[in-house]
């Protein structure tokens, strides 16, 4: 058996939505970041929990990439397909790269099957996946031998079967062992023999891939060259948990989550929920409205008050982000965006919540709003986003989304005392220019425009605020026109006037480069990726990717104008580019895709050579 | 805060403010009315409807009109002649029907 | 003061605990005056607003708190400014949110007593859902329904609470909806403190209110309150001659009855178990075994309903008092103690977290070969 040293590999994982994909797909990433190689994953599951048995509306799948270099998604096309059964391999098989491997189990390939997955003819049959190497593993056959002597029935053996297709591939790909077997063990501890049932056929996998001769050679994928650091492998969405609790620890703020289950949002608060021992609070409201007002309320009283929500809840929340507008109170929004409009497509990601977030209220309501461009980012994004929020006293909208959610990288992590400064400098003192001794709520810092918050149990400055106009400084009620000119004017340049990053341009060749991508958000990684294959083509492009939406960098301008032309890749129609056009840019490309799926890096990279030959601009 | 019942009330005590008030706290002397100003909860329902223009709040009183503030006050909290206790807080007017007797100011202001 | 970061200790308290029992005991002698704010007050002449605003203020000082650990929390509508008019902290929110805010703000300072002021309108139509679940919940707030059966603000509509057929400018032929009894509804929402009291009734009012404010849970009082301009008199007959036939005035523990008392006392009707709802029916014709004695402690809240249903929309009776009054754990106190135990058992460490689960180290020498 030969062993060939391969740079990368990106494997999917499919089957029914019961079959245990997202599991194995989970293991399979936790040992390649065990073994050390940079990976990137992409899960894609169906919006039922449970759709019909063995259609192709039911399957679910996980995708791994893996490699000994710096990679930055989850890969274009499957190298490696394993389909559990006919709908699994109907809904994927388009998807594998030319010579790509294809392994199924013959056994679920009966009549029904097939046409329950919708073919007319058995695909293994009729020379319809002749461009691929099909392996036929009889899985569901070899599991049940393996564990029979656990006595197990029929039923609880099959589901075995994901654990015996891991322990193939782990033998292909030279994985680890140890972490799946201790998983196992720990996860079901008090179920052990299901335990035994699970690493029996882990290992039954891995034994027949050894002593079987289909395979003519098993595969390594040497450890990446990774910056030197500690590292986990991290979720969109863990992180992003994560990083809240975070900010609340560096602003000694308690956290009080207020939120409504929806997906793709809920890992975040199963994940604060987990974390109580910390000042965390979390709230499971009874609906949007009411979650977005309990992080206000408890904004109100000091709190860090966050919400996250995905398209529709930041809809009916739009009326008291408003509120927390117009009562400058610190309020972290999280979108993480679906396919929409309306229910749309829940599990499946788009980017086109940026125009929600930057108008969907009435009136002249600004906020600020950042994304993170990586599922490890979504950690400094949440803090950057509560940075924002206190130091200004405004609402902040973070845009996540399926893709950066539910997708998971190795997280380098971050030195604990270089985490960034937030204070809320609660007003402790009167303030009030009249020598009342009173305090006045809208008095403002110079700099940040900031006004003084103080909180209540505070002695002597008893104050109200609300949603009617406030009068500058005294914060009173107010219906005055000049003050209400000079207060919606006053909120805009306090957005306006946030101090953010500039703009950082990856650009390979300064003095040639003449087109400019600019991205934001998840699309990050395929706009590098593609980047980087055209500079490898020595169609050198440069990349900025935007973390700050609004207000954008200062820079941002100059660096546009340094471009003869700049395509703004997005995944809705055109965003970005509308706003970017509203400051007045004129040489934009907007390139977009509404598939409910992340880009693939090909695919870019050659769109980006058709606009700059002029083929497609 | 409370209002208050000022001079032109007196020998006309017209009682729309009566009608008006909805926690009965207007009650009648002899010559005059008086606002009990601890059961005055400041709506202002009996100012306009006075046809004597008798009413005043207590924090807008004119200088000539200060007296009546105490005075109002004193109708409740002093004995009134021919009475062998204040009038108190009663909690309501209408049970108590006219007192028929006045405070020294008005009882002492010359009739018109 | 503020407690964000452990809340205070409560030493010798008896059960069940105060609603007010973490809030810091303020100075003697308070008066009406200090819980006066600057603000002009501008409800139209002669709203029964007045009446609770002016009761409210006179009550607060009995309670002895620091008053700025109290927090008013108002929707939209005409009692919605009642926060202005109050020297304490205070917000006035969106329409039918403020159990929704009120409920964050709970959680996090249970140092605070936290009011919601609402009416029929904010409460029952568009926040509906939001009161029901506060109630549900039984989170440490006090919720003043101020209830005038009409839209004030928007200038007269009919509202959730208005009776069937009522002529506004929404509804010339009379309105179609069947009206809401708030009551009922709180019962029905698993509330842990009912209670009623009229505009023009102080003594009752103040005293239900500290009731209120003193249960430790959700605390639902609704008043009837005069709106001189869009519903005027609606309530009249609860203050005329003859009223005392029409209200049944709760006290625990004695015979409930209604009507003028002879002189020793007795009521000239009583309320009595009728199978399995109540009637009023007259002295001598009670069954003394039937005669309801009243117990808002009473777990089973089927009485306390019952008595609900006795208040009629037409005011026929009209219950006032406290209808149910138990004890069951607060949500915001749960939702803190689980913090409280999980941080005893694992004391929060944010590096801890970070580099919790299969973390892995890349060194230099590794980075700069491969």
């Amino acid at each position: 058996m030969n062993t060939e040293r391969i740079d990368r590999v990106v494997v999917r994982f499919a089957g029914d939505s019961g079959d245990g994909m997202q599991l194995v797909g989970d293991r399979f990433t936790g040992q390649a970041a065990a073994f050390g190689n940079d990976l990137a994953t992409f899960p894609n599951f169906p919006a039922e929990i449970r759709a019909p048995q063995g259609t192709v509306h039911g399957v679910s799948s996980f995708q791994v990439h893996f490699a000994s270099s710096d990679i930055l998604t989850p890969g274009d096309a499957p190298d490696v397909l394993v389909a559990m059964n006919p709908a699994a391999l109907r809904a994927n098989a388009a998807d594998v790269s030319v010579g790509g491997v294809v392994i199924v189990d013959p056994d679920e390939f009966t009549k029904r099957n097939i046409a329950k997955a919708g073919y007319v003819s058995d695909p293994l049959s009729d020379g319809s996946l002749a461009h691929l190497t099909v392996h036929q593993v009889t899985m569901g056959a070899l599991t049940l031998g393996a564990v029979s002597e656990l006595g197990l029935g029929r039923k609880e053996a099959l589901r075995c079967r994901n654990l015996f297709a891991l322990g193939l591939l782990s033998w292909m790909y030279g994985r680890p062992t140890e972490v799946v077997e201790d998983y196992l063990r720990k996860k079901f501890a008090k179920k052990p023999l299901v335990a035994q049932a699970n690493i029996l056929a882990f290992r039954a996998g891995w034994n027949f891939g050894e002593t079987t001769e289909m395979f003519a050679v098993s595969y390594e994928v040497p450890a990446a060259a990774l910056p030197e650091g500690t590292y986990r492998h991290v979720s969109g969405n863990a992180a992003l948990a994560l990083g809240i609790i975070a900010a609340g620890w560096v602003s000694g703020m308690k956290v009080v989550l207020g939120t409504y289950p929806i997906t793709p949002a809920s890992d975040i608060l199963h994940e604060l929920a987990k974390h109580k021992n910390f000042p965390v609070l979390t709230i499971q409201a009874e609906d949007e409205i009411s979650a977005v007002g309990a992080a206000l309320g408890a904004s109100f009283g000091g709190a860090l008050g966050v919400t996250t929500t995905s398209g529709p809840g930041l809809a009916l929340k739009s009326e008291t982000i408003g509120l927390a507008v117009m009562a400058e109170l610190p309020l972290l929004v999280v979108d993480v965006q679906r396919g929409g409009p309306s229910t749309g497509l829940p599990t499946k990601t788009e980017q086109a919540d940026l125009l929600q977030a930057m108008f969907g209220r009435h009136g002249e309501s600004p906020v600020a709003v950042v994304a993170p461009s990586t599922p490890a980012d979504c950690f400094d994004a949440a803090l950057e986003a509560v940075r924002i929020a206190v130091t200004y006293r405004t609402p902040v909208l973070l845009l996540s989304d399926g893709a950066l959610a539910n997708g998971a990288e190795p997280w380098r992590l971050p030195v604990i005392d270089q985490l960034p400064d937030i204070r809320p400098d609660f007003s402790t003192e009167p303030n009030a220019a009249d020598g009342s001794g009173t305090h006045w709520p809208y008095v403002r810092d110079q700099e940040t425009l900031a006004r003084a918050w103080a909180i209540p149990g505070t002695p002597g400055l008893e104050h109200r605020i609300g949603g009617l106009e406030k009068a500058a400084d005294t914060g009173a009620i107010s219906y005055d026109p000049a003050n209400h000119e000079f207060m919606v004017r006053l909120r805009q340049q306090k957005i306006a006037g946030i101090d953010v990053a500039d703009l950082d341009v990856h650009d390979p060749s300064p003095a040639t480069t003449r087109t400019l991508i600019l991205g934001w958000g998840s699309t990050y990684g395929p706009i590098q990726d593609a980047c980087r294959r055209l500079a490898a083509r020595g169609v050198p492009v440069a990349h900025a990717h935007l973390r700050h939406l609004n207000p954008f960098p200062a820079n941002l301008d100059d660096v546009l104008a340094r471009y003869e032309r700049v395509i703004v890749p997005e995944m809705n129609l055109g965003q970005l580019a509308l706003l970017l056009r509203g400051r007045g840019a004129t040489h934009l490309v907007s390139h977009t895709q509404v598939t409910g799926q992340p880009f693939k890096a090909g695919d870019l990279e050659a769109a980006f050579l058709a606009y700059m030959e002029g083929v497609a601009a | 805060m409370t209002y208050v019942i000022g001079a032109p009330c007196i020998d006309v005590t017209d009682r729309a403010c009566v009608d008006e008030c909805p926690v009965d706290c207007i009650y009648i002397g002899e010559r005059s009315a008086y606002i009990n100003p601890d059961e005055c909860i400041d709506c202002s329902a009996c100012e306009p409807v006075c046809p004597a223009e008798a009413i005043f709040q207590a924090d807008d009183a004119l200088e000539e009109e200060l007296a009546f503030v105490e005075d109002n006050a004193r109708f409740f909290t002093e004995v009134l002649p021919g009475r062998s206790a204040p009038v108190g807080n009663p909690g309501g007017a209408a049970d108590l029907g006219d007192i028929g007797v006045d405070t020294p100011l008005v009882a002492g202001t010359p009739g018109r | 003061m503020t407690t964000l970061d452990e809340p205070l200790q409560v030493e010798g308290e008896q059960q069940p605990l105060s609603g007010l029992a973490m809030v810091p005991r303020g100075p003697q002698g308070q008066k009406p005056a200090d819980y006066r704010s600057d603000q002009e007050v501008r409800w139209c002449p002669g709203c029964g607003d007045y009446i609770i605003l002016n009761t409210v203020q006179a009550m607060l000082p009995a309670l002895g708190l620091k008053k700025e650990n109290l927090v008013f929390v108002s929707g939209i509508g005409c009692s919605s400014r009642f926060p202005y008019y109050l020297d304490t902290y205070g917000m006035h929110s969106i329409h039918g949110r403020a159990p929704a805010i009120a409920t964050g703000l709970a959680v996090a300072r249970p140092d605070l007593s936290v009011w919601v002021i609402t009416g029929d309108g904010d409460a029952l139509s568009i926040g509906g859902n939001h009161l029901i679940h506060a109630l549900r919940r039984n989170v440490n707030i006090t919720i003043l329904l101020f209830n005038n059966r009409v839209y004030g603000l928007t200038k007269g509509q009919y509202s959730p609470t208005s009776n069937q057929g009522m002529v506004t400018k929404s509804s010339p032929l009379g309105a179609p909806d069947a009206p809401f009894n708030p009551v009922s509804l709180a019962l029905g929402a698993e509330a842990s403190f009912v209670a009623r009291a009229l505009d023009s009734d102080r003594e009752g009012l103040a005293e239900v209110l500290s009731r209120a404010a003193e249960h430790r849970g959700a605390a639902l009082v609704e008043i009837y309150q005069n709106c001189p301009i869009f519903n005027n008199g609606a309530f009249d007959v609860l203050k005329e001659p003859g009223s005392e036939r029409r209200l049944i005035k709760l006290a625990a523990g004695s015979p409930l009855g209604l009507g003028e008392p002879d002189d020793q006392g007795r009521h000239s009707h009583l309320v009595v178990r009728d199978g399995g709802t109540l009637r009023v029916v007259a002295r001598d014709e009670a069954d003394p075994a039937q005669v309801l004695i009243h117990d808002p402690a009473d777990p089973d809240p089927t009485t306390a309903f019952a008595l609900s249903r006795l208040s009629a929309q037409d005011l026929s009776y009209v219950v006032t008092g406290v209808f149910r009054a138990v004890s069951r754990p607060a949500y915001d106190d749960d939702v803190r103690r689980q913090g409280e135990i999980a941080a005893e058992a694992s004391p929060p460490d944010l590096e801890d977290l970070i580099f919790a689960g299969d973390v892995w180290s890349v060194p230099t020498h590794r980075g700069a070969s491969a």
